[in-house]
């Protein structure tokens, strides 16, 4: 396989994935720039502002769910660890902000260390384990919080959170910003990055290969949920307020934002650089649906479309598919291209 | 290398089972426990009505219940979309019901049925990952619902053509809950008995044997999200004939009830194993528990609390008892 031939194509291939999510930021850029102006709007330094705070929320819960998805895992509770760290901070959090959050990511630590111990030691779909850990934490939220939304009466934490720095970052976003440089350093100058790339490429050959396997699964779930809680904590005090369901928007976000940046469902690829080209590009997407004044209902359609269409990009047997169509109108050869297809169909089993 | 690899975890596998397999067993029978005492200590759990009620809401989780079950059984995992599924069909039903009662129905089921395909072909075909799909397809119905409403509720034309029996009790009991029953059978006879039923099992059970063995792939996915979406298109038909109007509102904890039911009934995720019939079993479990907390004044908070308690304990336990069944 590893013939001359096909070496070039391949590097070609390997730079157009890792380059592709910065593309895409650029022609976002551009879009932002130009867009608002075509119906005689202006996209101001103030909204790049508006973008980086969207971006300090979800951009992390996009990091969490992103860091399981290159393992070749998959949390679908950051969303109900997002909502349960804003309920803690608003909660704990009244007499000392850094409390709450210190309670809400503690809090975090320990669903991702229950989680990740749940999957890893007895190998199963991280799926199904998700699921039920974001209903419960989902259940957990409304409790908490008395089935209703809760104001944090403190509204100088906000207010201070939120003040404009640089002109277009905040202390919050500044956070966001530091904690993707800090994994983004991590992971391409220690052997964590490689590991946890190895795990997701092909669990059995690094379990071999002397990774340790099981502890590194834990610690990427673990770290999954403090990410989504930091988030969730920061954008309460931002706010002044969390919610008993955040529902499932912060999620779509998430996916989409990972997929752009080049992470794929079987695991083993991707960065954190990307998985940030990916969440600033949705975020200013939002935020030109909000110069542009587009109806939600049309923003809503837009994303969905938007993370449908990612999904089928990032599919693995997309490539399989179109070579199937096109033998079969070419000729009778066809079957054979079918079978012996992609193992990665199923995407969290245990490889 | 590698199988000195495998040798090794078989033999750590198999230290740590019992450990983890008598804990489960503690925690399922003390589940069990508090379920019975919690029965025999509620004021109004063991009365005619109360079962009524219960077998009432169990009606509409189990019918997408089965629904979500045929996607499981396949190896798609679940789908996120079923109870906004369930909310756009019930707003459709009631917004065409001035076509006359049939032609709502059908409409109905049959936009349920293509909605559910196009998500299965897009999944059976390339391989796309089915919660992903189902998420963004989510989104795609809720925006598309609110473009097509403007969006406020539904309610039925004056006059509704003879939709009351949709809601009528039949001998005390919902005419959902025959519905059901009827669903149930057929389902299970489809599974069964039918060629399409049995490729499915064998698809969920070993996807590869199944491309080897030159199954339509495709086509049986897309059958599978097609039942599952006409089953979340019967529910709404049902639900706005119930509510007697409808909006988005209406998928509220639909979605994760079915897919606790199928859990709890002992369908496992990763597709072949599970039937109807015990989905119907875990959505009266789901309902009987909801119904309890309900009666003992506990939250939504809590019960979606215990909902997730249960599917996260279901799902560790199946999985310790199949890996057992497979030594």
């Amino acid at each position: 396989m590893s013939s001359v031939a096909l070496k070039d194509p391949r590097r070609t291939r390997e730079l157009a994935r890792t380059s592709a999510p910065f593309l895409i930021l650029a022609l976002m850029l551009v879009a932002f720039y130009v867009l608002p102006q075509l119906s005689g709007r202006e996209a101001t330094v103030f909204n790049v502002f508006n973008s980086m705070q969207n971006f300090a929320a979800l951009g992390l819960v996009a990091l969490a769910l992103g860091l399981t998805m290159i393992a070749g895992e998959f949390d679908l509770s950051v969303v109900g660890m997002y909502g349960l760290g804003s309920m803690l901070a608003v909660m704990t959090g009244k007499d000392s902000a850094l409390l709450g959050l210190g309670i809400a990511l503690l809090a975090g630590l320990f669903v991702g260390l229950v989680q990740g111990t749940i999957i890893a030691k007895l190998r199963i779909n991280s799926m199904p384990v998700t699921l039920g850990g974001y209903l419960l934490l989902l259940g957990l939220t409304a409790t908490i919080g008395h089935d209703d939304s809760q104001s944090y009466p403190n509204l100088s934490v906000g207010s201070s959170l939120d003040s404009v720095v640089a002109q277009i970052f905040s202390l919050r976003s500044l956070v966001a910003v530091g904690v993707f440089v800090v994994v983004t350093l991590a992971m391409r100058y220690t052997r964590l990055g490689r590991d946890i790339r190895a795990i997701g490429g092909d669990r059995r050959a690094s379990r071999t290969a002397g990774v340790p396997v099981d502890r590194m699964l834990i610690g990427v779930f673990a770290l999954s949920s403090v990410l989504s809680a930091l988030a969730g904590a920061l954008i309460a005090y931002s706010l002044a307020t969390a919610t008993p369901d955040p529902g499932l928007a912060p999620l779509i976000f998430a996916i989409t934002a990972v997929l752009l940046g080049g992470v794929t469902l079987a695991g083993g690829q991707g960065a954190a650089l990307a998985i940030a080209a990916g969440a600033i590009t949705l975020s200013l997407l939002q935020e030109l649906f909000s110069i542009l004044g587009t109806p939600t209902y049309v923003s809503s359609l837009i994303t969905g479309g938007l993370l449908v269409l990612v999904t089928i990009i990032a599919a693995p047997d997309l490539k399989q598919w179109w070579r199937t169509v096109r033998t079969r109108r070419g000729g009778p050869t066809a079957s054979a291209a079918s079978v012996g297809s992609s193992p990665a169909a199923t995407v969290t089993g245990e490889r | 290398m590698t199988a000195i690899a495998l040798r090794v975890n078989q033999l750590l596998d198999r230290r740590s089972l019992p450990v983890a397999q008598l804990l489960l067993r503690v925690i399922t029978a003390a589940f069990a426990a508090i379920l019975v005492i919690g029965a025999l200590t509620t004021e109004g759990f063991l009365s005619v009505d109360n079962v009524k009620a219960i077998l009432g809401s169990t009606a509409f989780v189990g019918i997408i219940a089965v629904g979500i079950t045929v996607i499981m059984l396949s190896g798609n995992l679940f789908s996120l979309s079923l109870g906004t599924t369930t909310a756009v069909c019930a707003m459709l039903f009631l917004f065409a019901l001035q076509a006359g009662i049939v032609v709502a129905i059908v409409a109905t089921v049959a936009l349920g049925a293509v909605l559910g395909a196009a998500q299965g072909l897009l999944i059976g075909s390339i391989g796309a990952n089915a919660i992903i799909v189902t998420i963004g397809a989510g989104a795609l119905q809720e925006g598309g619902a609110v473009w097509a409403s403007g969006g406020s509720a539904v309610f039925p034309p004056k006059n509704a053509p003879g939709m009351s029996f949709l809601a009528d009790t039949i001998l005390g009991v919902p005419f959902a809950v025959y519905v059901l029953v009827v669903l149930a059978v057929a389902g299970e006879y489809l599974m069964r008995r039918t060629r399409f039923g049995r490729e499915i099992y064998l698809m969920g059970e070993n996807k590869r044997a199944a491309r080897a063995a030159a199954l339509p792939i495709v086509a049986l996915t897309a059958g599978a999200f097609a039942v599952a979406g006409a089953c979340a298109a019967i529910a709404g038909v049902l639900i706005g004939a119930f509510n007697q109007n409808a909006s988005l509102l209406v998928s509220g904890t639909f979605t994760y009830d079915a897919i606790a039911a199928a859990l709890v009934g002992g369908s496992v995720v990763t597709g072949g194993r599970g039937s109807i019939a015990r989905t119907v079993a875990g959505a009266v479990v789901i309902a009987t528990i909801s119904d309890l907390l309900l009666l003992r004044g506990y939250s939504t908070g809590v019960q979606i609390l215990v909902k997730g308690a249960v599917v996260l304990v279901v799902v560790v336990l199946l999985h310790i008892n199949q890996r057992e069944g497979e030594r």
